[in-house]
């Protein structure tokens, strides 16, 4: 075994792994705040990458990003109010089918808007060059990082741990705590629940839009195309594999099935073409069956 | 002024389920009030309708009105009726259960300034000694009546005018059950509040308030001070289980209908 090889696909993985987190640990804030499995997490993630793809138009590509944040925020917040809030409360299987609806919905919204061809970066055309971020690509022993991949390790995976932070220490993160426990009980001491919720949401796009822009090769080559909708899916085997309630499992499952992923590209890939996909999915079956509340999901306190 | 004013209240849930049939109550800025009454009575209604958390439970106000020192907020929401100073702490206990002790405070003081948090919560944390060895802890594996102490230091932190505690002694023993009223009667004092209590244990709720109203099905049926409520023979023995030895479950309801509806 080639040791160089080893921590190249190591870190590798932990690079795509950190951008599973963010995106996860954003899905699972969801869900912790308002009880509702966002099937259309893949499309924030796609509209994130198209916002960062049109202010790429005008600006630099990392200020694009930075500039696209805001916005997916504010999308968040709308669809929270929009489209949540109204039937919080209602039939758990009525909320399912409006998020996929939703997803649909917005699906063809990005098509509509940014049309069905995969855009690159900072390119109105097939005529202009794309963008790219400064390349940080290096090479050290054998050991070779892509600019993607370092952008991500250094981008994304302070921001997934930021969130963890921030939602076990800050004000703030008490408060959505707090609210995801009950919002009765929250209103009830004069939390501004609602409010609360919103902001989740609003995160929740963020971290996709970030997840998405990168995932799209925001830094550098590629750009959005549908096919980032297929990539969103590995959100649920993250968010399962983390205990679908907890922010930290979300980040620690992400790097955990980045890595997985990018051993299995290295080793399996050759021996069973096309298992890399499908290995996410075999760990969900496998935690749903021996571990339903996956690493650190949230035990039931009772008292006897 | 902290003065709440309930006129012939009626409120429905689901559309259909008249839980309150026309009550009023009402209690002056420093007093302390009880509600007493059996289990569907409509007290914890009465406490929802009054903190606005009627929406919660789908219900809402058919008819009638409550005001907060003369400020109308029947259909205010939960959120404006809190901000107005009045806190509820609802029944079954609501801590946040995943949250520690000192979150669980930190929740309930957001809107204070740091400075003023940490004056309020050492100020608990003298009172309660308990919650201070425990604070480290999440709410849920309190004791009830650690979880009930912590309640009522949340509720300080939220500065509250008028205070609406519904059943305080669910689930506590005696001895905490006195400890909880005492603990009660103490902070009204020291804090100048007004105080709604809710209870089913009426001998607990007459030793801290000046006036009582029994409810039953709906509707207010008596009303009077705590100590004509101790010396109405009828009251003691149908509804506060006083005479009647065993308390409600022996009071039979249709000599209770006899007299009162």
């Amino acid at each position: 075994m080639d040791l160089a090889l080893v921590i190249q696909t190591a870190l590798n993985g932990l690079a795509n792994g950190a951008l599973y987190a963010v995106i996860a640990s954003g899905f699972v804030l969801v869900y912790r705040s308002t009880s509702v499995v966002n099937f259309a997490i893949a499309e924030f993630m796609l509209i994130g990458a198209y916002l960062t793809y049109t202010m790429s138009l005008f600006f630099p590509l990392l200020v694009a990003i930075l500039l696209a944040l805001p916005l997916a925020f504010i999308f968040g917040v709308l669809v929270e109010r929009g489209f949540v809030r109204p039937l919080l409360g209602r039939n758990v299987v009525a909320v399912i089918m409006a998020t996929i609806g939703l997803a649909a919905t917005l699906d063809g919204a990005t098509l509509i808007l940014w049309g069905p061809d995969q855009k690159a970066m900072g390119a109105a055309d097939v005529s202009q060059l794309p963008k790219e971020m400064p390349s940080l690509a290096f090479s050290l022993g054998g050991v070779f990082l892509s600019s993607k991949a370092v952008w991500s390790l250094i981008l994304a995976l302070p921001l997934a741990i930021l969130l963890v932070l921030a939602l076990k220490y800050s004000r703030y993160g008490v408060l959505l705590r707090a609210v995801s426990e009950s919002e009765t009980a929250a209103l009830a001491m004069g939390i501004n629940a609602p409010r609360v919720v919103a902001v989740a949401w609003g995160i929740s796009a963020v971290t996709a839009t970030i997840g998405g822009a990168f995932l799209a090769g925001a830094a550098g080559g590629g750009g959005p195309g549908h096919h980032l909708i297929l990539l969103g899916l590995i959100v649920f085997p993250v968010a399962i594999l983390g205990g679908f309630d907890s922010v930290p499992g979300a980040v620690v499952a992400g790097l955990i099935i980045g890595l997985i992923e990018a051993f299995s590209q290295l080793y399996l890939e050759s021996l069973l073409p096309g298992i890399t996909q499908a290995i996410p999915f075999l760990i969900v079956l496998l935690v749903l069956l021996f571990r339903p509340y996956g690493l650190l999901g949230q035990h039931r306190i009772e008292r006897v | 002024m902290a003065e709440i004013n309930v006129e012939n209240l009626k409120v429905v849930y689901r559309g259909v389920i008249l839980a309150l049939q026309g009550v009023s109550m009402r209690a002056g800025a420093g007093e302390a009030v009880a509600l007493l009454g059996p289990n569907g009575a409509g007290k914890s209604t009465l406490v929802r309708a009054i903190s606005g958390l009627l929406p919660q439970y789908d219900g809402r106000v058919l008819d009638g009105r409550i005001t907060l020192g003369g400020e109308d907020i029947t259909h205010l929401p939960a959120l404006k009726v809190a901000g107005l100073g009045l806190t509820a702490i609802l029944e079954g206990r609501p801590i946040f259960r995943y949250l520690t002790v000192t979150e669980n405070l930190r929740a309930a003081g957001h809107k204070l300034t740091p400075q003023r948090q940490k004056e309020i919560t050492d100020e608990i944390f003298a009172r309660f000694p308990r919650l201070y060895e425990r604070r480290f802890e999440q709410g849920g594996y309190l004791s009830g009546g650690e979880q009930q102490m912590l309640l009522l230091g949340m509720a300080l932190l939220t500065e509250p005018r008028i205070l609406v505690v519904d059943e305080p002694s669910l689930g506590l023993s005696p001895k905490l059950t006195e400890e909880v009223m005492r603990v009660l009667d103490e902070l009204r004092r020291d804090k100048g509040l007004t105080l709604v209590l809710v209870e089913q244990n009426a001998r607990a709720a007459f030793s801290i308030v000046e006036r009582v109203y029994v409810m039953e099905q709906g509707r207010v049926v008596f009303e009077g001070t705590a100590q004509e409520a101790q010396a109405d023979a009828d009251v003691m023995e149908f509804y506060l289980g006083g005479a009647v030895a065993g308390g409600f479950s022996e009071a039979k309801r249709y000599r209770r209908r006899k007299r009162w509806v």
